[in-house]
């Protein structure tokens, strides 16, 4: 029934992915929102809760080549970080060991590649690219990016999408009211009668 | 909404009627029978929430379940597969309203031949297709009761069955999806017309008009412009001084005492304290997943295998209603993410058709589907990059422009496709957890097929620059409509309750909600639902006035 399909499309998308982003109860979320509120009104450098900084600078580096910040904002601008950071530690604390091995394997596989190399947050944009695609089917790349998509998108409560950047950047608007016309097209019929 | 003294009642003394469920069924009974002088207790295994408390966040609300069902359920497509928990999901609303709080709130009538599609058609093989007991023409008052009592905004169209009355309220404003739809199903040949929501156009029995927020499927109203339960009934059923609203109350076991008849409910209290309420009649309004749970859980020596299931039918011939989806992207912005769901639908291929070689019909309609999470993670065509600078371009370019035609299809009733209890996972309370069994019949992912090459059809005539296939006519995983796993029947070897929504087997029970169903309609049941609640509450309090509960 295609009431829901969107969510059914989500299942079958994010599938594995996204349930471990999901699995916690509604109080631990409330418990995280507040927080990320606190954390992202303090002045840098940002104090992270699951993660260290270093283990912080690589995540973010990756959801940095998922939404880059190309002449528009991306998930740096949108503090995507601290969203999911915070999800870590709290809701999404299942995925907190999976995504700090997810990482250590990614500074392995750049260091292999790349003799020398200090981490993966130091590689040139386009190393990192290039690696990500050697790891674009696994599931901990599916978690960075159902975790950096959440944090671009979501409603600046969270700690993510500040400035409601993500929501400008595709057009749009949370309003509690709106009138028509809509759009262009509905628009068009008003005007012609 | 303004607070009104609420009646309380013991749990000792027996109130004329428990019914458990305050969705699209409990709340239309609850406010019949209350009007009607009899004392009501209605169970809501959630909270009760104030409309204020409404929030617009996708995350929590589509996510995270926020205010949907949480429970655990087994699933698996045959019985000769292990059912697992995860594999699939139900999802329903669990707060005062129920899942009339979180629909789209698309309102259609069930045709005249739905209810006759046997006679008509003949049978489907793999499936027991029958004749309701009732009629359209019986039941077509209690649809115009929903109009006028719950409230409905439309306008009648070219399909539709006859009606008494017109609709109390103008159609919503056109969107641009519906603009477009129109102009691509006309090309075609097609007979669009206006999307009959439940949803106020315009100020309505002292409620609210629709203020386009945009946050409808899957949220709750904060302004009481959708017609949930919770905003039409609930209010009239508590201001007749007769009924008592319960939150937080989640009903395990139907009693029956050594003559057959029913006692009352045992229920759990939100600190899981377990109570026995005391009634002269119980009413099931569950859903048609919770209800023939509830059964099963109900089980006795008289009643070994299900409270009221002599006939073996409690459970079997679950339906879903089936559906694919297209979107497209047009040159100039359509901000589908601004007011209702749906503007536009088409009916032309509403009837089975035996040309067609298979059973099965269906509505498409033109809509908003995704929010801005969902869109990002998975609404783009599938050869479209997934990350990256060209990803986000992408993104940036299609959100406003992009609208989907969806399709709503009919499932047939297979008797192995049932609810039933799983032998290994509980809920929190320790209850035996819901075990799903559903494999769509091979002519419902025709029906869902053959909608989605025609839906893709309206969206190249509409002049999309770019449309795919969003969501695939395959095999379900997922559903909300929870249909005809009680069936409504004249025999009581081969349904669960008569026409009366009285079970066979219990004088004292009555079931009424999706499980009632005989046919899965055409998406969209719950116009039906509320329209048989408003019948069952009519005969259910004849009865009770002619001293025959």
């Amino acid at each position: 029934m295609t009431d829901q399909v969107s969510r059914r499309a989500f299942l079958a998308a994010a599938g594995a992915a996204g349930a471990l982003w999901l699995a916690a109860d509604p109080e631990q979320v409330q418990a995280a929102l507040m927080h990320a509120r606190k954390t992202v009104m303090l002045p840098p450098p940002y104090r992270f809760d699951a993660l260290t900084a270093a283990q912080a600078a690589d995540l973010e580096a990756i959801a940095m080549r998922i939404m880059p910040s190309d002449g528009t904002p991306g998930a740096k601008e949108a503090g995507v970080i601290h969203s999911m950071d915070k999800a870590l530690a709290t809701f999404a604390a299942d995925l907190k060991e999976p995504v700090i091995a997810g990482l250590a394997d990614v500074n392995q596989r750049a260091k292999a590649k790349w003799p020398g190399t200090s981490a993966f947050a130091a590689l040139k944009p386009d190393q990192q690219d290039e690696l990500l695609r050697d790891i674009e089917k696994t599931e901990f790349f599916g978690q960075v990016r159902f975790g950096t998509l959440v944090g671009m998108f979501q409603n600046p409560s969270y700690g993510g999408n500040q400035g409601q950047v993500g929501w400008k950047l595709i057009g749009f608007e949370s309003h509690g009211i709106n009138q028509p016309p809509f759009g262009y097209y509905d628009a068009e019929v008003l005007k012609g009668g | 909404m303004q607070t009104r003294p609420r009646v309380t009642y013991p749990t000792t003394t027996a109130v004329d009627f428990v019914i458990v469920g305050s969705g699209a069924a409990g709340g239309v009974i609850a406010k019949e029978l209350s009007s009607h002088g009899h004392s009501v207790v209605v169970m809501e295994q959630g909270p009760r929430l104030d409309p204020s408390q409404f929030e617009h966040d996708e995350f929590k609300y589509h996510f995270r379940n926020g205010i949907a069902n949480p429970a655990p359920t087994a699933w698996r497509k045959t019985d000769k597969d292990e059912a697992k928990v995860g594999d699939g999901l139900l999802l329903y609303a669990r707060l005062v309203g129920g899942s009339s709080v979180h629909f789209t709130a698309n309102f259609w009538r069930l045709h005249e031949k739905d209810f006759m599609e046997r006679s008509l058609l003949g049978g489907v093989p793999g499936a027991d297709l029958q004749d309701w007991p009732i009629t359209y023409a019986e039941l077509e008052p209690y649809y115009t009761k929903v109009d006028w009592e719950v409230g409905v905004s439309g306008t009648p169209g070219p399909f539709d069955p006859p009606r008494s009355r017109p609709y109390p309220l103008p159609p919503m404003p056109v969107k641009s999806s519906g603009v477009l739809f129109e102009r691509g199903a006309r090309k075609l040949g097609l007979h669009p017309q206006s999307s009959p929501m439940a949803i106020l156009s315009k100020p309505f029995n002292g409620r609210n008009a629709c203020q386009h927020c945009g946050y409808c499927m899957e949220y709750g109203c904060e302004f009481g412009a959708k017609s949930s339960s919770l905003a039409s009934m609930i209010p009239v059923a508590e201001a007749t001084g007769k009924c008592e609203i319960r939150p937080n109350s989640y009903v395990r076991k139907v009693e029956l005492d050594a003559r057959g008849r029913a006692t009352g409910v045992t229920y759990f209290d939100a600190q899981k304290k377990e109570h026995h309420q005391r009634a002269k009649a119980v009413i099931l309004c569950a859903n048609g997943a919770e209800t023939p749970r509830l059964l099963f859980n109900s089980a006795s020596s008289r009643f070994p295998d299900g409270l009221a299931n002599s006939s073996g039918m409690v459970g079997k011939n679950l339906m879903f209603n089936g559906g694919a989806a297209a979107m497209g992207v047009f040159e100039h912005p359509l901000n589908e993410y601004k007011s209702i769901q749906c503007t536009r639908l088409s009916h032309d291929f509403y009837d089975s058709d035996p040309k067609r070689g298979f059973y099965g019909g269906g509505g498409m309609d033109a809509r908003f589907q995704q929010y801005p999470i969902q869109f990002a993670l998975g609404a783009l065509p599938a050869d479209a990059p997934t990350w990256g600078s060209a990803y986000k371009k992408m993104l940036a370019d299609s959100f406003s422009r992009s609208m989907t035609v969806a399709g709503h299809t009919t499932s047939l009733p297979v008797p192995t496709n049932n609810i039933t209890l799983d032998p290994k996972a509980k809920d929190d309370w320790g209850i035996p957890a819901l075990r799903v069994t559903y494999k769509d019949h091979p002519d419902d992912l025709k029906i869902s097929q053959f909608l989605l090459d025609r839906q893709m059809e309206i969206l190249e005539a509409a002049g999309a620059q770019k449309k795919w296939v969003a969501y695939p006519a395959i095999e379900q995983q997922f559903t909300a409509h929870l249909l005809g796993t009680c069936r409504m029947g004249k025999d009581p070897k081969t349904s669960v309750v008569d026409i009366d929504h009285r079970t066979h087997d219990v004088e004292n029970l009555f079931i009424c909600d999706g499980s009632s169903m005989v046919t899965s309609g055409r998406g969209q049941p719950t116009m039906t639902i509320m329209a048989l609640a408003f019948r069952a509450g009519d005969r259910i309090a004849g009865l009770a006035k002619r001293g025959e509960i």
